[in-house]
This record gives structure tokens, C-alpha cells and sequence, in this order.
């Protein structure tokens, strides 16, 4: 085999972007290790990645079923509290306490989109907006679960009982996670399912001619996005080690509905470059502004302001930006090469 | 109370008099979400998520006139009807308008942009500080069935009545009205009939957020004034839209007093804690059993 025909192989493997991006980003703690990029990065970087998986759900409930759900940060939460009592309080081992943490988010909203689902997907806006409302009464309620207001701490996870990650290695396990959510999220919409939601989404009433069960592909998109909703609670609580009450709010819901729509609708690396842009460019650039870094909550303002902006100007999101760039470089290559021949 | 409750049959009604005004005053501030909500989805076809984010931002500006410039506090409601007009105008000529080509949940999302968005510029422009505004009457109440009313709550029942009912008249009976509902029933045979749509659009943001502002002026003396202000409200609300239904401008009216009343009672007899995620359980096992509200009816799509 020549080097030509293997790279051009290799450029046709579909999961490389995503492969290439996990080893990109496991680069991240040596850097760190070498003094390059600063420790807070770590923590920066990882939580971006926790967001990409929940706005990875969100996505293909948004984008490829059309359907808002805005109890995001309450599932989330609910997985986060429910891993943190699980592995701390009953002391159950992580692969079980992840088990549970993902079945009981799931098992509600199924009972949710059951209820919710069947009328108009308008309904579910709603009824996820109530649910979320419920959750967070709960946990401030809860406190023989939740330590109320006081907040609660969880530990790094312990793989198979006696393999203890530290603050590097929980890093790579989220590489790791993502990577394979990524994948997992590929090969979904390129199957049946995939195609159900994308034919659900042209038109009801022709995908239903069609013979495609309306209710049940809205039930398996809603109960998938709780899923991966779940992943990333239990993420967060292992990975920051806290949780309080007050973090899951409407604002968080917000925020990660504007992932997708900045960084792409139904574009699995776009909602990577959306998470980047939400929740760590404002640390990393909108503070170091001078005037507006210090307006309390200016990036909260940038983000809904660029989510009306997009949805007016730029459907496709940010991650149309390297493509256009792409063809308007070409373009003027072209134009140039004409002028000199 | 408790005691007093069980005890004496007298009691009893006056405690119940007492929940249902109280429901009656919040059922007020809900209706008038409500009747806003409603108003946009009617005319724009957009599940307006920002009306109690708009209501809060024109509410900070009411209390803002109401302490920092020291106007009475009529003339700043004034003042903050004004500014809701210009928001909702605003909000309609720059963006709305020109989502004639974006998808319904597009348009869904933009109203979320808009939450953002307001809730985003409040510490900027009014601080962090939570403000207070009173009620328009701190004193005075009239014994009723041995229940004590204050003018106040009397006051907020009666002024969300005539609002509503002044909107619906104008609603059934002038030329406006016949505008707003044509556009409701089919914006684009009501275009070709010479209805101008876009200024009923406009009006309709703009009557939107004045409810809001309102409603927010009435909820604001039962606790401070943030961003969170209008939180329970909007989502109430919302949930009142459900339960009475899309699609009557009426239906949604009915399901917020229901609701106020229901949450109150809820609250009384069975837990204050628990009683309006209580309520929110039984709107959805409600829902399975009407899924199209109190009053709505099966829309019929054509394929």
C-alpha cells in the first residue's frame, strides 16, 4: 500500500474529526504539566466537554426531532445529586451509581414526554419548564439528600472498586466519554432512527403516512437527550466535586440551547465549538475586554444576542464559518489566478 | 389558624373567603400573563417564553422612576406602560418582523434569546441591588363573611377585571378587534383581505408587554424586585395556556384564576410546600385526559 492510498483511507475513516479532536484535547494536562497553558484549563476545557454531551442530547432532540425541551439543567442536576448520594452516602460502587443516576432521570421523562408528547411539541417547552421547577423546589427541599443550600460534595469516581482517578484522569475519562458520545451520536442518525427524526421533522403527516410512529420516535429522542443529560450530570458532580441547589436553573437550560444554535443545528462537532464559545470564551476572551469584561453578566447577554443573531442571519451556525471561509478563499484564489493568466 | 379552624364552623368560611380573594388577586396577575402570551401566539404564532422576562425589565423601570426620580407611583406605571409599548415595539419591528421564513421553533427560541437577553442588561442598567415597591394601598381593609380584604387586593381584583374585560370588548366589537382576530384566524388570507397585519402584529407585542408590566407592578409588593421577579408568573402562565387551551383568547383567562385558586387551596389544606408542584402533577395527568385544554378543540391540519 503507498503512503498515498493510506492517508487518503485514513481521511476517509468517519469518526476521525472526533478521534482527532479527543487526542487534541488529552493533550490539554501535559501542557499543563510543562507550564505552557495555565491549571485553570483543565478545569475549563472539561467542563466545556461535559456541556458538549448534554448539548449533544439537546441536539438531536432540537435539531433532528424539533422538539425544545427546557429542563435540561433540572435532569442534569437530578443526575448530578443522585450520583453524589449514591457513591458517597449508600457508598455504592460508580459503574452501579452510574447505572441508577442515568435509569431514574430516564424513567421520569419518559413518564413526562408520555404525558407531554402526545399533543404538540409545544407541550414539552412547557412541561419540561414546570418539571425543572419541580427539581429545583426538590433540592433545596431534599436536604437529607441534597444538603439544601449548603450545597454537596462528591469525590473523584473509583473504576471497579479500587482504580481511583485524580483530577488528570477524570479529565480523560470525559475525553474519552465524549469521544464515544460522539461516535454513538454519528452512527444514530445515520440509522433508522436517524432517518425516522429527520422525516418526522420535514413533515408529520408524510413521515406518518409512512408508517413512522410519531409518539415513539419523540419518546426515543426525548428519553436518548435525559440520557446523555444524565452522563454529563454525573460527569459534573465527579469532576467538580460540588453541587448546589441554585446552579440548575432556566439560565442553564438557556445557555446550553445556545450551544447548539451558535455552534451548529445537528452538527455533532459544531456543538463542541458552540460549548467552547458559550462557556469558556467568556472566560478566556469577553473578561479580558476592557469596558464590558467587567459588566456583570455581559456574556449571557452576548449569547442571547447571538442566538436571535444567528437564527436571523446564520442558521447554520458557527461551524458554517470554516466551510464559507473555505469557499470565499477559493473564490478569490480563482479571481486572482484569472487576473494573472 | 389551625385550631381555629377546626374548631369554629365560622371560622371556616372566613378562612375559605380569605383563600379564595387571595387566589382572586394572584388569578389577576396570572390572566393578565396569560391574556399576553396568548395575544402573541394568536397574532405571531411564537410561544412568547420572554413575556415575563419583559414584564421584569419594565417593572425595574417603574420601580426605578417610582425611587430614584420619586414620582407617584400611578404616574410611574405610567412611565413603565410607555417603556413596555417601546420594548414591545421594539422587540416586534427588529426582530419579530423579519422572521417570516424562520421555523415555529426557531421563533420559540428567539423568545428565549429575548429572556436572556432582558434578564442579561438588568444589573447593568438598574445595579444588583433588589428594590421594593409598595402596593398602591398600604392601609385600610373591609371585613367580609368575617374575612379581611384590604383595599389593595380589592384594587388588584377589580383593575385586572376591567383591563380583560376592556379588552375584550374591544376585541368583539371594533374594527381593531375584528383586525386582531382576522390575523389570529389566518395571517395570510387576512393580508390578502387588507387587513394590515403588521401593524396588528405591533400592537399586539406592544398590548403584550403593557399586560406585563402591569401584571409585574401588581406582583411586585409580595416580594423584591430581581431578576427572578416574574419567574413563577410566566411559567403559571404558561401552564394556564395549557390548561385552558390555545385557542381562545378566553381559555387561558379561565385557566389562571383556576389555577390561583387551586394553588391556594393546595397551599392551605395540603402543604405549603408542596402544593403548587402538587398542582403541576395534576395539569399533567389533566392534560392526558383533555389534551387540548379546557375550552380548545382538535386543530385539523391539512396535509
Amino acid at each position: 500500500m503507498t503512503m498515498k492510498t493510506l492517508l487518503a483511507k485514513i481521511k476517509a475513516y468517519p469518526y476521525l474529526p472526533y478521534i482527532s479532536l479527543g487526542l487534541v484535547l488529552s493533550l490539554i494536562p501535559t501542557l499543563v504539566y510543562f507550564d505552557v497553558l495555565r491549571s485553570s484549563y483543565v478545569t475549563l476545557i472539561g467542563a466545556v466537554m461535559i456541556y458538549t454531551i448534554v448539548a449533544l442530547g439537546l441536539n438531536l432532540l432540537l435539531g433532528w426531532s424539533g422538539l425544545i425541551s427546557l429542563g435540561t439543567a433540572g435532569f442534569m442536576g437530578l443526575a448530578a445529586y443522585a450520583s453524589a448520594y449514591f457513591t458517597v452516602n449508600l457508598k455504592l460502587p460508580f459503574e452501579l451509581s452510574v447505572i441508577l443516576s442515568i435509569a431514574i432521570p430516564v424513567a421520569i421523562s419518559v413518564l413526562v414526554g408520555l404525558i407531554s408528547l402526545r399533543i404538540e411539541g409545544l407541550y414539552l417547552a412547557i412541561a419540561t419548564l414546570a418539571v425543572s421547577e419541580i427539581f429545583r423546589k426538590t433540592f433545596a427541599e431534599f436536604d437529607f439528600i441534597t444538603n439544601g443550600f449548603s450545597g454537596k460534595s462528591a469525590k473523584y469516581p473509583t473504576l471497579l472498586g479500587f482504580f481511583k482517578l485524580d483530577n488528570t484522569m477524570t479529565y480523560l475519562l470525559l475525553v474519552i466519554v465524549m469521544v464515544l458520545i460522539m461516535i454513538l451520536i454519528h452512527n444514530l442518525i445515520n440509522s433508522h432512527v436517524g432517518r425516522a427524526l429527520n422525516a418526522m421533522r420535514g413533515s408529520e403527516a408524510a413521515a406518518q403516512a409512512m408508517g413512522i410512529d410519531l409518539l415513539k420516535y419523540r419518546l426515543v429522542a426525548f428519553a436518548l437527550a435525559i440520557a446523555l443529560t444524565s452522563v454529563a450530570g454525573i460527569l459534573y458532580v465527579h469532576f467538580i466535586k460540588y453541587v448546589e441547589p441554585s446552579k440548575w436553573n432556566l439560565g442553564l437550560s438557556l445557555n446550553i440551547l445556545a450551544v447548539i444554535i451558535i455552534g451548529g443545528v445537528r452538527n455533532i462537532m459544531g456543538t463542541f465549538v458552540g460549548a467552547f464559545v458559550v462557556f469558556a470564551v467568556p472566560d478566556l476572551v469577553l473578561k479580558q475586554i476592557p469596558y464590558f469584561g467587567k459588566i456583570a453578566n455581559f456574556a449571557y447577554i452576548v449569547n442571547g444576542l447571538t442566538i436571535i443573531l444567528v437564527i436571523l442571519f446564520y442558521p447554520s451556525g458557527l461551524i458554517r464559518v470554516f466551510t464559507d471561509a473555505r469557499i470565499a478563499f477559493n473564490k478569490f484564489i480563482a479571481k486572482t489566478r484569472g487576473k494573472t493568466a | 389558624m389551625g385550631s381555629q379552624y377546626y374548631s369554629v364552623g365560622g371560622c371556616e368560611v372566613s378562612t375559605f373567603v380569605q383563600l379564595v380573594t387571595r387566589s382572586l388577586e394572584t388569578g389577576s396577575i396570572y390572566a393578565l400573563a396569560a391574556l399576553g402570551i396568548i395575544i402573541i401566539f394568536r397574532t405571531s404564532s411564537i410561544t412568547h417564553f420572554a413575556q415575563g422576562a419583559m414584564a421584569m425589565f419594565n417593572t425595574f423601570v417603574v420601580t426605578i422612576l417610582f425611587t430614584k426620580m420619586d414620582m407617584p407611583l400611578w404616574m410611574a406605571l405610567i412611565g413603565g406602560i410607555i417603556s413596555a409599548v417601546t420594548t414591545g415595539f421594539l422587540v416586534d419591528f427588529l426582530i419579530i418582523r423579519h422572521t417570516k421564513k424562520v421555523s415555529p421553533v426557531a421563533k420559540q427560541i428567539i423568545t428565549l434569546g429575548l429572556i436572556m437577553v432582558f434578564v442579561g442588561v438588568i444589573p447593568m442598567m438598574f445595579g444588583v441591588e433588589p428594590l421594593n415597591l409598595p402596593q398602591f394601598f398600604n392601609t385600610g381593609d373591609i371585613t367580609f363573611l368575617g374575612a379581611k380584604i384590604s383595599y389593595n387586593g380589592l384594587f388588584n381584583i377589580s383593575f385586572g377585571l376591567i383591563i380583560m374585560f376592556v379588552l375584550f370588548y374591544i376585541l368583539q366589537n371594533t374594527k381593531w378587534g375584528l383586525a386582531i382576530r382576522t390575523t389570529a384566524s389566518n395571517e395570510v388570507v387576512a393580508r390578502m383581505m387588507g387587513v394590515p397585519t403588521k401593524k396588528v402584529t405591533m400592537a399586539a407585542w406592544a398590548i403584550a408587554a403593557a399586560l406585563g408590566v402591569i401584571a409585574g407592578v401588581m406582583n411586585a409588593p409580595t416580594t423584591t424586585v430581581t431578576p427572578n421577579l416574574m419567574d413563577s408568573v410566566q411559567l403559571n402562565a404558561l401552564v394556564a395556556c395549557v390548561l385552558g387551551g390555545f385557542q381562545t383568547f378566553y381559555g387561558p383567562v379561565l385557566g389562571a384564576y383556576i389555577i390561583a385558586i387551586l394553588q391556594n387551596l393546595f397551599a392551605y389544606y395540603f402543604s405549603s410546600t408542596w402544593g403548587t408542584q402538587l398542582l403541576y402533577i395534576f395539569i399533567l395527568v389533566f392534560i392526558v385526559l383533555r389534551p387540548h385544554g379546557l375550552i380548545g378543540k382538535k386543530v385539523i391540519k391539512k396535509v
